[in-house]
């Protein structure tokens, strides 16, 4: 391909991307060393905000959380995604069946699962699960008022909508594992247990980082669940990153715009480095390619 | 579960005669324990969507009882409240629109950007598709956030309009990502083969490449359409009354009085059934996606 001809045919995607995210990311960049409010013209103030941002407890706070949410749902989601892969890549004609069902939490927008939830916890709506819990446990949780029960279902309300994506993501890596290497450790008398412990998951290594890469990225950009799943999230230190950016600068007034830009700077500064083994791997690829 | 050994059935024949009757007696057990537990987890995973359903089913004043009620006399009051008291309708077709637009617009921009990726090796490319995987993890306020104060300047704020060409550059990076994917398992010589006959790069790409690629651009336009109808945090810094979108809607919903709360929830069940429906249709090309997108991991 002629460059011109790649350059052709490059140039709307990069037009829009340029517009559309570099643009915006720019004036995200300059509000943060700004004292700013929405449709005005802010004051240059350096790195105060990001001062006020390293040094304000609630940041810290939300900080805690999302990192905490992040670190349990990831593992969740690939231990869970792998004994739930294995038992649905065995499937014969049902597959499609199940998968179908599986993938309906996938679907459903994050808000309104979130929601939906809601409504299966919570005493005040006739909730189902939360009726069989005090039936059991003979105690009231407040799923919505208490710190733990809340960042509970938040959590299980996460694992919920982002399971069906580890599933799938790990049935592909399944599907790639040699069929000879199986049956070796099959002759060499190896339990099942140990096949997969020794055998399969480490061919599927990547696989697995892989789900644990995106599902980190994503569970740190936490917000639309939070919205529906904790009305108290500030009173109960459940707020997230993004709910705390959302909040200060939107939210409140718009007070603060340069302090949640100061956040989303530092945030994204955190996911490049975090992706920097990928983005090793992409250019020493697509340059041989 | 008949099915579960009809598959496991060949695997027990196919290693030599080392074991036996009675591996297979218990491999009949473990089948069955496992048909038992993905069915729990088939079930636990569809208890939010049944229960909604059954709580906005219910009359008004047994719906939010507790303890929960489970044998009701079903009733649609809810849904023919939120057709008539609130703007649900005009909420759905700005849904639609924006889902319809942005998938569209991303398909025709992303498709020659990915054809171009998938086979101009060199730094541009290197640099676009790192750009592209940056993008696709940034914290979506950062972007968002500045487009609301654009969008106020420009006069575009609270129309359909913009918020479509938002998730068309947010949901880009994705989409270039999986079409190139896509595309480079197209081998190239197909490409040489057109280009002897006297065919341009852009002959190819509409001659060759697209009805080659069906079943890659139906994966992509799913994926991209699933996203824009799934966009709560865009469309609610985006929109105000005129063009909200159905996930907004129902978020404001919350907190309400009861009667409110149920429309909510008949709102949500109207959202949720087409999708459902969606994903039972679209399961092939969603599996093939995923597994697309995750080759490169």
């Amino acid at each position: 391909m002629r460059r011109r001809e790649f350059l052709a045919l490059v140039t709307p995607s990069v037009l829009v991307m340029g517009g559309l995210l570099v643009l915006p990311l720019h004036r995200t960049l300059e509000w943060s060393l700004e004292r700013v409010n929405y449709g005005e013209a802010g004051t240059f103030v350096g790195l105060a905000n990001y001062g006020a941002a390293l040094s304000d407890p609630r940041l810290g706070q939300a900080v805690l959380f999302t990192v905490g949410l992040t670190l349990a749902v990831t593992a969740a989601l690939i231990v869970g995604g792998y004994l739930l892969a294995v038992m649905v890549n065995g499937l014969g004609r049902s597959k499609p069946w199940v998968l179908g069902i599986l993938l309906i939490s996938y679907v459903i927008p994050h808000v309104v699962g979130g929601a939906m939830f809601s409504w299966l916890f919570d005493a005040n709506f006739g909730g189902v699960v939360n009726h069989l819990v005090t039936l059991v446990t003979g105690q009231d949780v407040l799923w919505f008022t208490d710190p733990w029960p809340n960042r509970v279902i938040v959590a299980l309300n996460t694992i919920w909508f982002m399971l069906p994506f580890a599933m799938l993501v790990i049935i592909a890596g399944l599907q790639g594992v040699p069929g000879e290497l199986l049956e070796a450790a099959r002759i060499d008398g190896a339990s099942a247990v140990r096949t997969h412990w020794s055998v399969i998951i480490p061919s599927i290594r990547g696989v697995l980082g892989f789900v644990a890469i995106i599902s980190i990225m994503d569970i740190l950009r936490t917000f639309d669940q939070l919205v529906a799943l904790s009305p108290q999230a500030v009173q109960l230190g459940n707020e997230s990153i993004m709910l705390y950016i959302f909040n200060v600068a939107f939210q409140d007034g718009g007070q603060q715009l340069g302090l949640g830009s100061a956040v989303n700077v530092l945030l994204i500064l955190l996911i490049v480095l975090m992706l920097f083994p990928f983005i090793r791997g992409i250019a020493k690829e697509a340059r041989q390619a | 579960m008949s099915v579960v050994q009809e598959k496991a059935a060949p695997a027990a024949v196919a290693p030599p005669a080392t074991a036996p009757p009675r591996p297979k007696r218990r491999r009949k057990g473990s089948t069955y324990l496992v048909g038992g537990i993905l069915v729990l987890v088939c079930w636990a995973m569809l208890s939010p969507v049944l229960w909604t359903a059954m709580t906005v089913t219910k009359p008004t004043d047994v719906a939010f009882l507790d303890p929960p009620v489970f044998f009701y006399e079903p009733t649609l009051t809810a849904f023919v409240d939120l057709w008539q008291t609130t703007l649900f309708y005009q909420y759905l077709i700005n849904t639609l629109i924006v889902a319809l637009l942005s998938t569209v617009a991303a398909l025709v921009i992303g498709l020659p950007a990915a054809y171009a990726l998938s086979r101009f090796p060199g730094w541009i490319s290197a640099v676009l598709l790192i750009a592209a995987l940056v993008f696709r993890a940034l914290p979506r306020f950062s972007v968002v956030l500045p487009m609301y104060d654009i969008s106020r300047s420009l006069g575009i704020y609270d129309t359909t309009f913009a918020v479509a060409a938002a998730l068309v550059a947010i949901n880009q990076p994705f989409s270039i990502w999986l079409l190139r994917n896509f595309f480079a398992e197209i081998p190239k010589e197909l490409d040489e083969a057109a280009m002897i006959d006297g065919c341009s790069r852009f002959g190819i790409l509409r001659r060759v490449m697209i009805p080659l690629m069906g079943p890659g651009i139906l994966t992509a336009g799913i994926f991209i359409f699933l996203f824009a109808f799934q966009e709560y945090l865009t469309a609610n810094i985006l929109t105000d009354v005129s063009a909200r979108t159905v996930p907004v809607f129902i978020a404001t919903q919350l907190g309400q009085t009861l009667p409110m709360l149920q429309q909510a929830g008949a709102a949500a069940m109207l959202l949720t059934l087409p999708v459902v429906a969606f994903a039972f249709i679209a399961q092939r090309y969603l599996v093939a996606g995923l597994n697309a997108g995750s080759v490169k991991g």
